[in-house]
């Protein structure tokens, strides 16, 4: 694959879920991604072309980032099916490729969901955390005070930015040239990548992290205290954690924690006024 | 509604695209969005705290399949705007909210009606290819201003009822609502620890 033509799959891939629907999901996108990859390769032959846009067109369905596996894979099946020889070979080559199809899109959702959405993006929303509350950014108090640097109040964001598209891109990049390149026995170039090792110490990171965050967050509420612990303080500590074990009750119930904050809010209110 | 908030409409009906339809290059993400938007403000501070806030509270919601979490971006801009009108903090997140309830509906709605829409645009890319990138582009279009329309009229709406319901308020529900406000961070820290579960493979 041409260096250009991997640029042009790259930018297109960030439109492929432009017109996501809940009929055959990321189809538009798929094909908007593949087009010209697909007319350049069918140029002297319309039937075909036809006929590959309508395999496009069917649903296809995974996770945005690491979908550049499917790309490459699918435009590297594609060739072997513009370069059959007779109808017999055509058809099987189409089958591999709606095998390939199925197979990788559920493969690469699965992975990419855990690592991006699951782990990476989380991760990443402790590490701003922990930026801002060590550059002095209190998140924890009811009106925190900024420090005047711009820096400082750009530091959280941007690290965040920074860690999860340095990976995601990168990932992104690499998976039009791996799947391009590898054979069917590699899975495409996904197993080039130990991906749940990954995962596994990435969570482990998140967890700890986590609990350092919660223990910091104590810190500041006790410090916020220090003076007096009354029975004001004690309610607060109270309610707090109350909510906090509820929280982990709701998740067992998969019930979304913004219920919970408006629960929250109608049962502080009903204290209130008792 | 003031320029500025014209402005933060256009610019978070912008900004909630990247969630899912176009880059996702996490620019809508709360402690993103937050910052962002709170340059057309100048409040800063309520732009972290809304974003942080917003990204803990959905932090246990992910894009999974066809499930819909609610947008942070959107939560972020009644929240921003809401408090530029003078509302409190505390009573302008509960609006942001449940606005971003409200606005899962809306991407129901728009994700429901391009089924409808599919079989016309496959026509059309039958006949024509190129056609796609069209397509493509005027949903994009469609679905901004989608946003637009309802980022300015739940602000211009609610902003206009919570600053008349404000002084209203009694003193013992915002100290109510400040609690639940500043619950928010605690309730999303603890979800973040199943969300890190270790499950050896």
């Amino acid at each position: 694959m041409k260096f250009t033509q991997q640029v042009g799959f790259f930018m297109r891939s960030f439109f492929l879920q432009a017109g996501w629907n809940y009929q055959k999901y990321q189809n538009i996108g798929l094909l908007f991604i593949m087009r010209p990859f697909l007319s350049r390769l069918y140029k002297k032959d319309p039937k075909k072309l036809e006929d590959a846009v309508a395999r496009y067109l069917a649903t296809f369905n995974t996770q945005p980032i690491l979908a550049s596996f499917c790309f490459g894979a699918l435009a590297k099946q594609e060739e072997h099916i513009a370069h059959a020889q007779n109808f017999a070979e055509t058809h099987e080559e189409t089958q591999a490729w709606n095998t390939i199809k199925r197979g990788l899109s559920i493969t690469t959702a699965s992975i990419g969901d855990r690592l991006f959405w699951g782990t990476l993006k989380p991760l990443t929303l402790l590490l701003a955390l922990f930026i801002w509350l060590v550059l002095g950014v209190h998140i924890f108090e009811s009106t925190p005070e900024l420090p005047l640097p711009c820096l400082y109040i750009w530091a959280g964001s941007i690290a965040a930015f920074l860690a999860f598209n340095v990976i995601a891109l990168f990932v992104k990049w690499e998976g039009f040239k791996t799947s391009y390149k590898a054979v069917y026995g590699a899975c495409y170039g996904l197993t080039s990548f130990d991906w749940n090792k990954t995962i596994y110490n990435a969570k482990k990171i998140g967890l700890v992290l986590t609990v350092a965050m919660i223990l910091l967050g104590i810190y500041y509420y006790l410090r916020e205290f220090q003076q007096s612990i009354d029975v004001h303080f004690i309610t607060r500590a109270v309610i707090v954690l109350f909510f906090v074990c509820i929280s982990f009750i709701t998740r067992r119930l998969r019930i979304p924690n913004m219920y919970l904050y408006l629960a929250a809010v109608v049962v502080f209110n009903l204290v209130c006024y008792l | 509604m003031s320029i500025e908030l014209w402005l933060l409409c256009i610019f978070g009906a912008l900004l909630e695209l990247d969630t899912a339809y176009a880059f996702q290059l996490t620019f809508s993400r709360g402690i993103i969005a937050g910052p962002l938007l709170a340059l057309l403000t100048g409040d800063f501070a309520t732009g972290i705290q809304a974003g942080v806030f917003a990204e803990l509270l959905f932090s246990d919601v992910n894009p999974l399949g066809a499930i819909l979490p609610p947008s942070a971006t959107i939560c972020c801009a009644i929240t921003v705007a809401l408090h530029a009108l003078g509302i409190e903090l505390c009573y302008a997140f509960i609006a942001a909210v449940l606005g971003s309830l409200l606005f899962i509906r809306v991407e129901h709605y728009i994700r429901k009606q391009r089924v409808k829409f599919l079989p016309v645009w496959e026509d059309k890319i039958m006949k024509r290819p190129k056609a796609v990138t069209r397509i493509l582009f005027d949903e994009l279009l469609r679905c901004f201003l989608i946003n637009f329309v309802f980022l300015a009229l739940f602000i211009g709406l609610i902003g206009g009822f919570l600053s008349w319901l404000q002084p209203h308020i009694n003193p013992r529900a915002f100290f109510a609502c400040q609690f639940a406000f500043m619950a928010v961070p605690w309730i999303g820290l603890a979800s973040l620890i199943p969300e890190f579960r270790l499950k050896k493979r």
